[in-house]
């Protein structure tokens, strides 16, 4: 009997519950496509050339599945608040007609049930389909070729669809009995008449707190503009990041809080327009509903900005990585090492001292001293070492059965080696010369995000002309000239950090190094031989090129040495890339003495560089889009419920004025405008402040070789607007519903 | 008893009468279960004239209005207003008549909650596209008229019953209408208020030249008109005009009709 009520309630209700099951139904459609993340890797062929790349992205969609849940449960809890708001009398009824609280509670419970259901079958058929279609956007992202494609079902991703739709029930279900629970039969009965008490404020006031607010925005974006990002992590590059932050989140709440007085104020003053039609009805009805909706304008405007300004940037950053991937990778294989510093030697040497001590005062723990490597000081390099050579210590595969020894010569065809070499001297404790030397060379700031960062004592890398030459010519380039008294700079980072060694060397700025005075022999940065290691981005942030006489007399320790390799002809990609294999130890890098000179660095085929740069493209984009999805329903779902609620606590004023004579196109006009304000305001704002942000963060990017907007952006922009219209609609249609209903029943209230 | 055409003979070649309701019938429910609303009601209301219509809850009198206001649709019979049959108008033709012809007073005010006086009783002006500044002089001018300047740029919940009441009736006549509804427009106010609203009423009729046609079941609210015609199970049953008799003597004729219909006046004062 209370199931037959129930059933027939969500029938009546049906629109009222119709925002509630669209909202659930896309959350599960979106739960159940992004969890088949790990079949859909394995199905578009990323598995077989990236192995762990489905589970690594399966472990976080599901972490992240749980968050948007709760997410969505506190939205759902929202939603169902505004659905009991409007039946609080029905409830009553039930009551006075003799229903316990309990079978109440449990009518409402059947409701909840139905429309979950409803939602759970809806959400996974359409999930199902999308998760299909999803395939070839996963094969598209990660460059792959899809194998075998088949309809496939992931009872995994079911579960876990299931599992946070029963969550978000449940939490809902408990806000529902608590209402019905604490609800007093009288006040149930009046919920109908109780209409939302009309607050109004000095419209002068609102003017001034939306200018106020308007005020403070513009100072945030100006200190943001200003200061950058903390990228440094100073504590003041913080503490001024958090004061803009706290502007900005202020002025933003005070900016909607003060909107509508504002538009109030500012169309009063245009008489003609306010005494005409229904736009003061329009302007009065918005600022009547300023306070229960201004805060939620401004979250959602804040929400919008985070999900705009983290999509386009982390989509931008992999279109980016993808764009310059061809010149990161110049050749088959590459590894580099980097050779101990002076400061790091004494400060290992010194631990290395501690340990003995210890040890020797407990030796008991004599596998301590055994697990400990064989060379047990460290020095600082005198010559840098011959890697082809030195590869011939690692073992590749060691623990398996499969280990072997590993000789790169065998595989190698033609091959260079760079060797970069510290800027401080041996008996100097300042670097010949440094980014901030030549900044103020030639009038120019640090990069964004370096000023207060150790740039300024941070010297350039130095290389030999004969050493540049050689890798000229193994990539096939114009060798160059320096003389006697010439230097170049290469650097591969572009933007930012390359637009002053430009101006230094198209400036022909002259260099004092080691007592001899230098000009520039070329009026450019080289940036296309460059590059001395397969990476996703730039890596050489600036190497001075000098004379080989000069580098020996400045007596400088190794810095950086390269290796390049092709494989030799004889030799395929995929032959060479399995003879490197995957996982490897290293040999000692020792000196004469046997002293450690170095740890190892990194090592990169092309093939992996490309595969890396595929997959964090593919993983930005995926995470991009499920957050984003998640976030902007969650946020037009909220304004949608806002608004349906406004238009029928407004219903009455709507009766009324159709009984003045105002005709119902009118009537409609005065609610698409009002919601339209209400949907448009958050996304403008949000939009201003992504843009704001995103600026300084391309400025904070280009250090690292640049970004520009891009990748699936534009598409990805295209489905959430498509989300955000969708409900922008459903709110107007459902919206024009509620007032139709009140015209029609104008009298039998 | 035969009560038909009940025309005010006197200025009828003159004038056609502002409103003219001829046989009109209003039958609820479907063809098993029909109640019979109005049955062949017919009278005229000259310009200018403040008439009220009686009778006990049930009586039919609320319908009356609601099918001359064109809010409710006849089932037979004619209502012409001005001298234009509103029964056969298109929804669209009939917004926009009802917009320029009729004023509305209601027993609970009607007042938009989120405007100030000045703004709801700007609003059938505002609607029809009347300039901004005639919309200010109009407003101030029926303000003063029916002593309200006070409230204008008050929020009808900072307002007593009364004064939405009388904010709602400077509504009615700011747009000129030619003929002004009234339907139980004292019912939720005491007796003070109702004292108010009603002279309120007699000044928008001897200076406005304002017809109003008000139903209440209030006999003292009645006694304040010019002729009030008395409503049983959907007729009329009589009507009384009130000629040169003072307010009181109408009063207690009209206390007569009521108690010879039948009750109902005895809760009247």
């Amino acid at each position: 009997m209370l199931c037959k009520l129930a059933w027939g309630n969500v029938r009546r209700a049906g629109r009222d519950y119709l925002v509630y099951l669209l909202t659930l139904t896309l959350a599960v459609t979106v739960f159940y496509a992004f969890n088949t993340i790990s079949v859909q890797v394995d199905l578009a062929g990323v598995t077989a050339q990236n192995a762990g790349m489905g589970e690594t992205l399966g472990g976080i969609i599901s972490g992240l599945t749980v968050f948007l849940a709760v997410v969505m449960g506190f939205l759902m809890v929202y939603a169902n608040n505004f659905i009991m708001k409007r039946r609080k009398k029905e409830f009553g009824l039930y009551q006075v007609l003799g229903m316990s609280k309990g079978q109440v509670a449990r009518i409402m419970t059947f409701e909840t049930l139905f429309v979950s259901m409803a939602a759970l079958a809806l959400g996974i058929v359409c999930g199902l389909a999308l998760s299909q279609l999803m395939v070839f956007f996963t094969a598209s992202l990660f460059k792959t070729q899809i194998a075998d494609f088949h309809f496939f079902f992931s009872l995994g991703a079911f579960a876990m669809t299931v599992g946070c739709l029963a969550a978000i029930f449940l939490v809902t279900l408990v806000f529902n009995l608590r209402v019905v629970a604490r609800a007093k039969i009288i006040d149930l009965m009046s919920a109908g008449r109780q209409n939302e008490a009309i607050k109004t404020r000095n419209p002068w006031v609102s003017a001034v707190i939306f200018l106020v607010g308007l005020a403070a925005i513009v100072v945030a974006y100006v200190r943001l503009l200003h200061d950058g990002l903390p990228y440094d992590g100073t504590p003041e590059g913080m503490q001024t990041f958090g004061i803009t932050t706290a502007i900005v989140v202020v002025g933003t709440i005070l900016f909607f809080y003060g909107l509508s007085g504002f538009l109030l104020k500012a169309l009063q003053s245009a008489r003609g327009l306010y005494w005409r039609g229904l736009n003061m009805v329009t302007l009065r009805q918005l600022s009547a509903k300023v306070n229960t909706v201004s805060l939620s304008m401004a979250v959602i405007a804040m929400i919008l900005f985070l999900a705009i300004t983290s999509v386009t940037t982390g989509m931008s950053l992999a279109s980016t990585m993808n764009s310059t991937v061809e010149r990161g990778t110049p050749v088959d294989y590459t590894r580099c090492l980097v050779y101990w510093s002076a400061d790091v030697v004494d400060e290992m040497n010194a631990e290395v001292q501690a340990q003995e001590a210890h040890d020797a005062g407990a030796p008991s723990d004599a596998e301590a001293v055994a697990d400990r490597s064989d060379a047990s000081r460290y020095a600082v390099a005198d010559d840098p070492i011959d890697m082809m050579q030195a590869s011939a210590g690692d073992t590749v595969d060691p623990d398996t059965a499969d280990a072997r020894p590993f000789d790169l010569a065998s595989i190698a065809g033609a091959s260079v080696q760079v060797d970069t070499y510290d800027s401080i001297p041996r008996d100097a404790d300042k670097p010949v010369v440094t980014l901030w030397d030549l900044c103020r060379l030639v009038h120019m700031d640090l990069p964004a995000g370096t000023e207060t960062s150790d740039m300024t004592t941070l010297g350039l890398a130095v290389m030999t002309e004969s050493n540049y030459n050689e890798y000229l010519r193994f990539r096939g380039m114009e060798t160059i000239e320096l003389g006697e008294n010439g230097y170049t700079i290469t650097s591969d980072m572009g933007a930012t950090v390359n637009d002053i060694y430009n101006k230094v060397l198209a400036e022909g700025v002259e260099l004092t190094i080691g007592g001899r005075a230098l000009r520039p022999v070329q009026d450019r940065v080289p940036e296309d031989a460059s590059t001395f290691q397969n990476a996703m981005m730039g890596m050489n942030s600036g190497t001075i090129v000098l004379p080989d006489d000069l580098v020996a007399a400045l007596d400088l320790s190794p810095y950086i040495s390269y290796l390049m390799v092709d494989y030799a002809d004889d030799v395929s990609v995929g032959e060479g890339d399995a003879y490197i294999g995957a996982y490897r130890t290293y040999g000692d890098v020792t000196n004469a003495a046997g002293e450690s000179v170095a740890g190892w660095g990194v090592e990169a085929t092309r093939t992996t560089t490309y595969q890396s740069v595929d997959s964090m493209n593919g993983l930005i984009s995926y995470l991009a889009i499920y957050i984003g999805f998640v976030l902007v329903v969650a946020c037009a779902a909220i304004l949608t419920i806002q608004q349906l609620s406004g238009v029928s606590d407004a219903s009455r004023n709507y009766r009324i004025l159709s009984e003045l004579g105002t005709s119902v196109r009118e009537i409609y006009h005065s609610v698409f405008v009002q919601q339209t304000i209400f949907f448009v305001f958050p996304v403008v704002v949000g939009i201003a402040h992504s843009i704001v942000a995103l600026s300084v963060i391309i400025k904070l990017v280009a250090l690292f070789g640049g970004m520009t907007i891009g990748g699936m952006v534009g598409i990805t922009t295209l489905i959430f607007l498509i989300a955000y219209g969708g409900y922008f609609c459903v709110t107007y249609v459902m919206g024009r519903g509620i007032v139709r209903d009140a015209i029609r029943t104008r009298h039998a209230a | 008893m035969q009560m038909q055409h009940l025309t005010d003979t006197t200025g009828a070649a003159a004038q056609p009468p502002v409103l003219d309701v001829r046989h009109v019938e209003k039958v609820y429910g479907s063809r098993n279960n029909v109640t019979r609303a109005l049955a062949d009601v017919s009278f005229t209301v000259q310009r200018g004239e403040f008439v009220g219509i009686m009778g006990a809850s049930g009586s039919g009198k609320s319908t009356l209005l609601n099918c001359v206001s064109t809010i409710d649709a006849v089932t037979s019979g004619h209502v012409f207003i001005d001298g234009v049959d509103v029964t056969g108008m298109k929804p669209a033709k009939l917004t926009r008549f009802r917009r320029e012809q009729l004023g509305f007073i209601f027993q609970d005010s009607n007042l938009l909650d989120t405007l100030t006086a000045r703004e709801n009783i700007a609003l059938p002006l505002t609607i029809s596209r009347v300039p901004a500044r005639e919309v200010q002089v109009r407003v101030e001018a029926v303000a003063s008229r029916l002593s309200i300047t006070g409230v204008l740029d008050k929020y009808p919940y900072q307002m007593s019953g009364g004064q939405q009441q009388r904010v709602a009736a400077a509504r009615a006549l700011v747009g000129d209408p030619a003929i002004i509804m009234a339907d139980e427009p004292t019912g939720a106010l005491d007796s003070k208020n109702a004292r108010l609203l009603l002279e309120c009423f007699e000044t928008m009729n001897r200076t406005y030249r304002a017809t109003v046609l008000m139903v209440t079941h209030d006999s003292f609210a009645a006694s304040y008109t010019n002729r009030v015609l008395f409503i049983r199970d959907g007729r009329i049953f009589t009507e009384l005009r009130r000629g040169a008799a003072s307010r009181q003597e109408f009063f207690n004729r009209i206390m007569e009709v009521v108690a010879m219909m039948g009750g109902e006046g005895s809760d009247a004062l």
